[in-house]
Order: structure tokens, then sequence, then C-alpha cells
């Protein structure tokens, strides 16, 4: 296995009302290519911050970042910001409205310069087929669109310029219970089908279970625990780990049962 | 058997647009008992905020809105009652909390003049000195540990979760009959918004007040009601109490809600066929748990 990514003691400082805040402290984590890797914690424990870091949209303030083996600048060189790709929480103020779908992919594919000009129509049309859309939606403004169908042209703009490592910061929670199952099984057919690489940010537990190969803990721009999806869930090693499982509304005995047994290993 | 907190029959509600009527609603009835907590569940667009705002007569101000049906309250149909008397219910006996608690409170005034406002509209004689003890005393019901100093706060120095409790204190302040909740979490992060619940549920119940809580959320929904009406598409399909909904779903809308949600114990994500045949199958209401057999 190599990494993909790699953060090494990174931190990152705001200055807030004249005080110096550190939003995240001294993180280091790897992601393996080809994994899923979720990065979970509260609002304000740095998961977003760590995410537009990764991307470039800040810079760190201590520490580095690499990819593919090599440390990110900086500022960014356009084959770094073709490589690393940022599906948002929500695609209506993600996806300009002047433009219809087919422009906003469009872009994607003349920025990056990805293929012959022409077989670029043809190109669009395949990524909206890739995504479980009509080629004929390339039309379409994003406001004829429903949330999830806005969704998935988000994820193939993601991916139209060949992108490597996709960076989802909270891609389902804007959407409804249905198109959530939808929209995250695409997900996880593109990374099977791409090889791509996800590094997933959310605080829904739920999902992280279903989707992540493993998982990060944030607390307060902490890395608190890393492990496997399956070892933290069945036996995580921080108590507020523990309080982020129990905490999760559930709908069934079983997993009624699952919340007990974690918090009962506590006592 | 005194008569039920809320009673909704055959509410109809649709919106006349330029180019024609759009339905809303087409014909719910639910209702909910003294002390019940009944949760209205359904994705977005379903109908499920409209109704909460039918109820607090906030809707029947929008001049497009159709509006038919009839709606009960403690026994009084809230149709025949005076704009004046309807408008004196909202805040003393029903009221409502919304999904996001920062914009639901006045940035520009700290947190005890809109709680004074709150308690005046109960008792419009309230002087300061009163107010500001029964606002600390509701703080205190919602474990805030410092009311004073949350009382001279503005709505942006507090957290969302502290700002919802604020909410909460302000809703009961007046121990209302009826409290409409509209995704009471949904803004919160999930150990604040499991705290906020537990609250919320303890301080229902010691007061006995009925609770009409709205989510999109099944998880949360199984955590607080007793009851559940399932709505889509403006349309109730199925209606249960909380255990025979959750352990035996019937209708096919709810069967494929259930099976979507993901599992804290693994098992993948759900395949969701895109059938949607059968969603709008007649109601199913499990037994015991019909409007008929409910109010009889």
């Amino acid at each position: 296995m190599s990494a993909i990514l790699e953060l090494n003691g990174v931190s990152k400082e705001f200055a807030v009302n004249g005080r110096r805040t550190k939003a995240v402290d001294n993180v280091s984590f790897a992601v393996e290519k080809g994994e899923c890797l979720a990065i979970v914690g509260e609002s304000g424990s740095g998961k977003s911050t760590i995410a537009n870091m990764i991307l470039g949209i800040y810079g760190t303030t201590a520490g580095t970042i690499a990819f593919a083996g090599e440390p990110l600048p900086e500022r960014r060189e356009k084959r770094h910001r073709r490589a690393i790709q940022l599906v948002q929480q929500n695609p209506l103020s993600s996806l300009n409205p002047r433009r219809t779908v087919g422009a906003s992919l469009r872009l994607a594919l003349d920025v990056h310069e990805i293929g012959p000009k022409a077989e670029r129509a043809a190109r669009i049309g395949a990524l909206l087929q890739e995504v479980g859309l009509e080629p004929d939606y390339a039309r379409r403004s994003p406001a004829a669109l429903s949330g999830g169908q806005r969704q998935r042209v988000a994820i193939a703009r993601a991916l139209a310029c060949e992108s490597e490592l996709v960076v989802l910061d909270e891609p389902t929670s804007a959407l409804d219970v249905l198109v959530q199952a939808r929209v995250l099984r695409l997900l996880a057919e593109l990374k099977a089908k791409r090889g791509l690489t996800y590094v997933f940010i959310t605080h829904d537990l739920s999902v992280v279970r279903n989707i992540a190969d493993r998982v990060a803990v944030f607390e307060r721009g902490r890395l608190i625990e890393i492990g496997t999806t399956e070892a933290l869930f069945s036996s995580p090693t921080q108590d507020y780990t523990r309080r982020l499982i129990s905490a999760v509304p559930v709908v069934s005995d079983e997993e009624a049962a699952m919340r007990q047994h974690i918090m009962g290993d506590q006592a | 058997m005194s008569a039920p907190t809320l009673k909704i029959e055959n509410l109809k509600l649709g919106f006349k647009l330029w180019s024609g009527m759009v339905e809303v609603l087409h014909g719910i009835s639910l209702h909910i008992g003294k002390g019940e907590r009944v949760a209205l569940v359904g994705e977005s667009g379903s109908g499920k905020s409209v109704t909460a705002r039918i109820v607090l007569g906030m809707l029947q101000e929008i001049s497009t809105a159709r509006i038919s049906g009839s709606l009960n309250f403690e026994g009084i149909d809230l149709d025949k009652l005076k704009p004046r008397d309807r408008h004196h219910l909202r805040g003393t006996r029903m009221s409502m909390i919304f999904q996001d608690p920062t914009s639901s409170l006045n940035p520009v005034y700290p947190i005890f003049t809109q709680f004074r406002e709150v308690l005046a509209r109960a008792n419009p004689a309230i002087g300061e000195a009163e107010a500001r003890m029964k606002a600390i005393a509701a703080l205190a019901d919602v474990s805030i540990n410092e009311p004073e100093r949350v009382l001279d706060s503005y709505a942006f120095q507090l957290s969302g979760g502290m700002n919802q409790r604020v909410m909460i204190a302000m809703a009961l302040a007046n121990n209302p009959s009826l409290l409409l909740a509209d995704e009471p979490g949904t803004a919160l992060d999930v150990t604040v918004q499991a705290q906020t619940l537990k609250l919320m549920s303890d301080l229902v119940e010691q007061h006995g007040t009925s609770v009409l809580f709205i989510s999109h959320n099944l998880g949360v929904v199984r955590e607080f009601a007793d009851r559940v009406y399932v709505i889509y598409k403006g349309r109730i399909v199925e209606q249960a109490t909380t255990k025979q909904l959750f352990s035996d779903p019937q209708h096919p809308y709810t069967r494929a809600l259930l099976s979507a949600v993901p599992r804290i114990t693994g098992g993948g994500i759900p395949d969701i066929a895109e059938d949607t045949a059968g969603f709008l199958d007649p109601l199913i209401a499990h037994p015991g748990a019909s409007e008929k057999e409910r109010l009889a």
C-alpha cells in the first residue's frame, strides 16, 4: 500500500478578535490510495479546516502535506488542483446558477485540457451517464434539478478532470434519506470503478460505518483516534468517540443494543 | 374522554399560482391526545412543516394559500375564533420551536428582552423583576448553568445548543398545552441533539405538554415520540405507535424509508430501488392506532 496523501504535523491558526486560535493542532495521518478515510467530529473540531488545507484553499501554519510522495507547495500547481477535487454539502451553492450543467462540466474539462476539444461534448454526456443522469441534462440549469440530481452533477464535475483524490464535505447531509442512500451507492461504485481515494468529512456516524474503510476522529482540532471502521465501532478507545457513537439516533433495537454495549464498556 | 389537545380533520392546502393550483396537502387527519408526543415524519416537501404553520395560523396570512378542513384545539374550532383570540393563543396556549435556533432569536436584542416579551404575552402587566425571576427559573429548568449571564447575552454570543435550550425555555415558559417542534435538533451536533431532545422530553413530561414533533429523521422520532404519522406528498400513509411502526412497518413508503437509513451496526449502503409504485397506496393504520379507534 502506498499513501496518496500524507499530513505531517499540520497545524492551522486563525486570529479571532486579536487572539490566535488553533483550529487544527499538530495533526498527522496518511490516506492510502484507493481507500475512503472518514473524518468525523462535531462542529468546531477542525474537520472543514483540514479539508481546506488538503485542497490548498488555506495554507498551513505549520507542518507539511504531501501528495503522491511529493510535498505540496503553498501555492498549488494546476496538476495538483486537477488531482484533488471537492464535492461540497450544498450543490445549490456550489454550482453556478447561471451556467447550464453542461457548461459547468465543460469548464472543468477546458481548464484542465482534458481530451481533444472535439471530444469534450461527448465526454460531458458520458460523465452525466456515469453519475446516473441522462446526457441531455447538460442543457438544464441547476435550478431545474432536484437536490439529488444536483449533487450528482457536482460529483460529475469533481470527476471530470480525472481527479485522483476527492474531498467529500458532508456530501449527503442536505439530502433526504432515500436520495442519500442512492448518492452514497453511486459514490461507492465510482470509487471502485475509477480507483478513487476519498476523504469523507461528515458528522453522520451511521453513514461512516457503511462507507468508510478507516475513520479519524477529531476533537477541538486534535486527532484523537484513528483506526479501521470495524475496530473503531466495535471497540472505540476514547470516551469522546464512545459519546459520539452513543448519541447517534437509531432505528432498530439491534442498533440500540450496540450503543448500549459501547457505553457499557465505559463503566 | 376529554377532547384531544389537537384534532385535524381532512386538512387540505393548495397554493394558487399564476400557473394554476399546486396541491400541497390532500386531506390529512391527525390528532394529539393530552400529554402525547406525536411525530409527523416525512421527506422535504411532504407537507410536514406547513401542517404546523396552519395549526399556528401563520399560513392563513398568505394570500395565495387555500386551506380547508377543520382544526380543533382543546375542543375549540380554531376557524371560528376571531383573529384576535387566535392571535392570543400563540405563545401562550400553543408555541413553536424551529429548526435553526440562532436565526429564530432576534440578534439585536439580548435574550432577556425577548424572554420578557414571551412572558408578557400571558401576563402583559409583568414587571421587570418578576420577568427576570421567571426567566431565570425557566432557563435553570433547561439545565443552563449561568442563567443570569445568558439573559444578558445576545443570541450570537451563545452556542447553537445553548440557543436551542433558550428557545425551549421560552416555548414552555407560559406552560402551553401544545408545543409544535419543527426539526428541533437538526441544526445541532449529534451529542448536543441527544441532550436537547432528552431535556425536551423530560420537560414536556413534567408539564404534561402535548407535542407535535416534526422531523425527517426516523432515529430521532423513534427516540422521542409515542406515536407516529408518516406523511408522503401531502398524504398520511401510515400511522402507528412508535413501537408498532419500527418493529413492523407496513406501508411500502415507510418500508423504503426505513430500509434507506444506514445502520450503525453496518451492513453496507442500502440498495434502494427507483421504484416508487406503492408509495401512494392508501393509508395503513396499525391496530388500535387509527383515528376512529383513538378518538372513540
